[in-house]
């Protein structure tokens, strides 16, 4: 059942991507960055993604603290995962607009340093699971430093509003906006975009059931 | 007035305009196939471990029975 679940959002994941790919191409050139601009119908999906992402290892990772349930630990580590492939995806993105519209690929602004720091510090999560050993230990050194590093998640939002940033001000919640037509078709691939991360997720969360049964049948093995 | 301002413009700046407008789409195409190729690595990394972990379970499982028996 789960599996018809994964292969069915996958599938109406892909079909968004499409229906939205071919919409995106017939909208006219953006008036001051022309075509280039269109790169907003991933770069932003991607970043919205990750944040969810990273929000709900923040929320498993408190709950595997409380109740010691190792499935929201394997929740955590999957939608981490999830997560940073898509902020990789976001920052490489960001970095090919940038490059055309600023001519620099990288700037060491409040916005692009704090999401850099962000995908370090996630990465830097995952490391750490591979370094421990003992599962119990493994869970709760992880589940604190994802803790640590959401507090990384508001800076990055926000740092557009705190700080003068060579990065562009928010489109939605800045005073910009976007024509009716543009926002329908970034919208849905927002929504896309989320069913793809938890897609993603849920095909990783059943390796991390599968780990656990080896884990388990390893112990069986060494105890005969 | 449209045909006064276009009457200004020379072929250089026509010629510069078309190659902005070209490289626009180039690094718009760069930025479509980066996001995409990531997705699929990531995508095939997952198929990748999850056969290394069904392979495992089965020699484990096979190895278990042996030693049952």
């Amino acid at each position: 059942m789960r599996d018809k679940i994964v292969y069915l959002l996958g599938a109406a994941a892909i079909v968004i991507f499409v229906r939205d790919i071919y919409l995106a191409a017939g909208l006219p050139e953006e008036a001051s960055q022309g075509a280039i601009f269109k790169i907003i119908f991933f770069h932003v999906p991607m970043a919205f993604a990750a944040i969810g992402a990273s929000f709900t290892a923040l929320v498993a990772s408190i709950l595997f603290l409380v109740t010691r349930n190792f499935q929201y630990d394997a929740l955590a580590v999957s939608v981490t995962e999830v997560g940073l492939a898509l902020l990789a995806g976001n920052l490489i993105t960001g970095s090919i607009w940038g490059h055309v519209i600023w001519g620099v690929w990288w700037a060491w602004d409040a916005r692009l340093t704090s999401a850099l720091v962000c995908w370090l510090l996630y990465a830097g999560y995952m490391m750490l699971r591979r370094a421990i050993e003992e599962p119990t230990q493994r869970a709760t050194f992880a589940a604190v430093f994802s803790i640590f590093a959401f507090i990384d998640v508001p800076i990055v939002v926000f740092s557009i509003k705190w700080w003068r940033t060579q990065h562009p001000q928010p489109v939605f919640w800045g005073g910009g906006s976007f024509p009716p037509d543009w926002s329908v078709i970034f919208w849905w691939n927002v929504l896309a975009m989320m069913l793809f991360g938890v897609v993603l997720t849920m095909a990783r969360l059943r390796q991390e059931d599968a780990q656990r049964e080896l884990d388990a049948m390893r112990r069986m093995a060494h105890a005969f | 007035m449209r045909y006064l301002l276009l009457a200004q413009l020379t072929s250089d700046d026509v010629a510069r305009e078309i190659a902005r407008l070209q490289r626009n789409y180039q690094f718009l195409s760069y930025g479509m196939i980066v996001a995409w190729v990531i997705v699929v690595v990531y995508v095939l990394l997952l198929v990748g471990r999850e056969k290394k972990l069904k392979r495992e379970i089965a020699s484990l499982k096979v190895m278990l029975e042996e030693k049952q028996k």
